[in-house]
């Protein structure tokens, strides 16, 4: 039995996003295993594990973010093939290799069709880090994305969420490295998903980069060659203090360029729009706007609600 | 006299700015020395001051980049006030305190007077701070600073005799600040004045970011503390999983940005596409074809110094 388990911080997104998604996944047979969070995620995710590794014929647990929506319907028969190798503890929908943090994007990704919807400006839908080159699954990674985490009945039995770490930031990180050194595989299979969030990816910089430090010191000598002595961290220290200041500078450069792409457009329609033909020809589209909406009003829905 | 000076690689780009705004600024007598590049900066501006060395009569070398515009008529009367006090070296319109590295914008920037001009996306111009001094805000000041951006420099004859810029940094990034650490090492000051310019340049700012960092590493490891280059709060490894996390963050801030902007993109996009493809718009299409639209681009207009008042300072205008 696969059974589907969800920390629900936010009950209104998993009505809309998770809960679809796991009805279209899920089998006659598979539990559901729905908790209000209680954070950290990672003590929420741990009472699922523990509540899953009390069920008798688990094959496996699909960990589920609230905003993520499962699409594909055949998830079950996916995730059956992949565990079907009893070296392998967790799967995805995307991961990376060659990673040195919780920003995992940075590493080598794969990943399937994972796509993120937003509702800014009107909406619009773009491939997950989209700015990564993306290798195709299945591949083999050291990292698994925790939107949607597929665990093996081992890790389920034999691992836990770290609930130490500051507001959960790295939870799949820490989780992921800690299957690997029990010897365990990670693999991302293809699997279509849409994570339903904000542009803003993450909320406060400020605590995630502390997150960041405090999950890098857990894994010191894993995520990086380990650093020998004060002369290694000082190149170490001088190497990232420059790279941090370009990377900052190329942020800007980056920034100030996608203003000014964003300011033409504005220019050109502010042009547009304030011609004395646009201004004069204004009450017949408040015409056209009010027979739509006359219109609209007139449809009924098809079950007639 | 006060000379005028560029190491030029593009002679156009020097023509359309630079040349520009030395015609402008220079006075009778004053010499202006486009000289071709003979490599890096370092080593171009480095004939460039030989060449003015022996000038007796020198009272301020003004090494001015190809792509850099001095805006101010007045920009002798400036730079020779500023340069009255002897124990003055270096001159510019931007600066900052507190810095520890090449990236001086990271530290606390007292004067930025300066306009970045770019041809991108039809163009456009981002004022600086203290462009306006009218507009200003309170930690704009003119007066001693550790370092200044080297687009528009004037160095004291002082400077021209005894200081060299430092051939093993690099090709271009740090020259200017290795040079006002040298100056302020001699005892000589680095300050700000009341002069502006128009940096014409594309918006990456940092279009080589390799050398960038092994310019940024090299100059670290060249002053190791002295002068407060190189340091930075906690150990070595405190510093290095700081600074990677940083790293991180601001890469992932860059990718939040990049999406936030396209989505705004693909939203001006769809408005675009509703108006132009609307009855209203086609209607009216005859009329907008007998009205010439101006070409050009837009640039926002100079906004005049604000001499008397307003503006609080160490040494304000």
């Amino acid at each position: 039995m696969i059974a589907f388990g969800s920390s629900i911080s936010g009950a209104e997104a998993y009505r809309r996003y998770a809960e679809p998604g796991i009805h279209r996944a899920a089998e006659p047979d598979s539990q559901i295993l729905a908790y209000a969070a209680v954070e950290p995620v990672a003590r929420t995710y741990n009472l699922i594990l523990e509540a899953a590794a009390r069920l008798d014929d688990l094959e496996a647990l699909v960990l589920v973010h609230p905003h993520t929506e499962i699409l594909q319907p055949d998830l079950c028969a996916r995730v059956r093939r992949a565990l079907s190798d009893p070296d392998v503890g967790a799967v995805g929908c995307a991961g990376a290799r060659n990673v040195t943090g919780i920003a995992w994007w940075e590493g080598e990704v794969v990943c399937g069709n994972v796509r993120q919807r937003y509702e800014e400006h009107g909406g619009g839908e773009v491939s997950t880090v989209r700015w990564a080159d993306h290798l195709p699954p299945p591949a083999e990674v050291e990292v698994l994305d925790g939107q949607l985490l597929i665990l093996s009945p081992w890790a389920v039995g034999q691992i836990r969420f770290d609930e130490t770490l500051l507001l959960g930031h790295g939870f799949d990180l820490d989780f992921s490295l800690q299957l690997r050194q029990s010897g365990r595989r990670l693999l991302v299979v293809d699997l279509e998903v849409l994570h339903h969030r904000p542009i803003e990816l993450v909320g406060d910089l400020a605590v995630w980069v502390e997150a960041h430090i405090k999950l890098a010191e857990k894994w010191d000598g894993t995520l990086r060659d380990p650093t020998a002595d004060e002369e290694t961290w000082k190149r170490r220290a001088r190497r990232a203090e420059a790279r941090r200041e370009a990377a900052r500078a190329v942020a800007m450069s980056e920034s100030l360029k996608l203003d000014a792409r964003v300011l033409e457009l504005e220019r050109q329609f502010e042009a547009m729009t304030s011609t004395a033909s646009w201004r004069v020809t204004a009450p017949l589209r408040a015409l056209n706007r009010r027979r739509r909406r006359a219109s609209l009003r007139n449809v009924q829905p098809p079950d007639g609600a | 006299m006060i000379a005028f000076a560029s190491s030029i690689t593009k002679p156009d780009v020097y023509a359309r700015c630079a040349e520009l705004g030395i015609s402008r600024a220079r006075q009778p007598d004053s010499e202006v020395y486009p000289m071709p590049s003979v490599g890096s900066i370092f080593k171009s501006y480095n004939a460039v001051l030989e060449h003015f060395a022996p000038r007796d009569d020198l009272e301020a070398l003004v090494l001015v980049h190809q792509d850099a515009e001095i805006v101010d008529d007045d920009f002798c009367r400036i730079v020779r006030r500023r340069l009255a006090e002897p124990e003055v070296g270096v001159v510019g319109c931007v600066g900052a305190v507190g810095v520890r590295s090449i990236a001086w914008w990271e530290a606390s920037v007292t004067c930025a007077s300066f306009i970045n001009r770019y041809d991108e996306h039809g163009g456009g111009d981002l004022p600086s701070f203290s462009w306006a001094w009218s507009d200003a805000p309170a930690y704009a000041r003119m007066g001693e600073v550790e370092t200044i951006d080297g687009f528009v420099m004037a160095l004291s004859p002082w400077v021209v005799r005894n200081i060299r810029f430092d051939e093993d940094l690099g090709s271009f990034h740090g020259y200017d600040l290795d040079l006002c650490l040298q100056v302020r090492e001699a005892g000589r000051k680095v300050m700000t004045a009341d002069f502006r310019a128009i940096h014409h340049r594309q918006l990456n700012m940092v279009p080589d970011p390799e050398q960038w960092i092994d310019a940024h590493i090299r100059l670290a490891d060249k002053w190791d503390g002295r002068m407060g280059i190189g340091t930075g709060a906690g150990t070595w490894r405190d510093r290095a999983l700081r600074a990677e996390a940083d790293t991180d963050a601001a890469l992932l801030l860059a990718q939040m940005n990049s999406l936030e902007s396209d989505a705004r993109v693909n939203e001006l996009d769809r408005a675009l596409l509703q108006t132009s493809t609307s009855a209203s718009w086609r209607l009216t299409a005859p009329l907008r074809r007998l009205r010439l639209s101006p070409s050009g681009r837009r640039r926002p207009e100079l906004t005049p110094r604000r001499l008397s008042g307003g503006v609080a300072g160490a040494d304000g205008p």
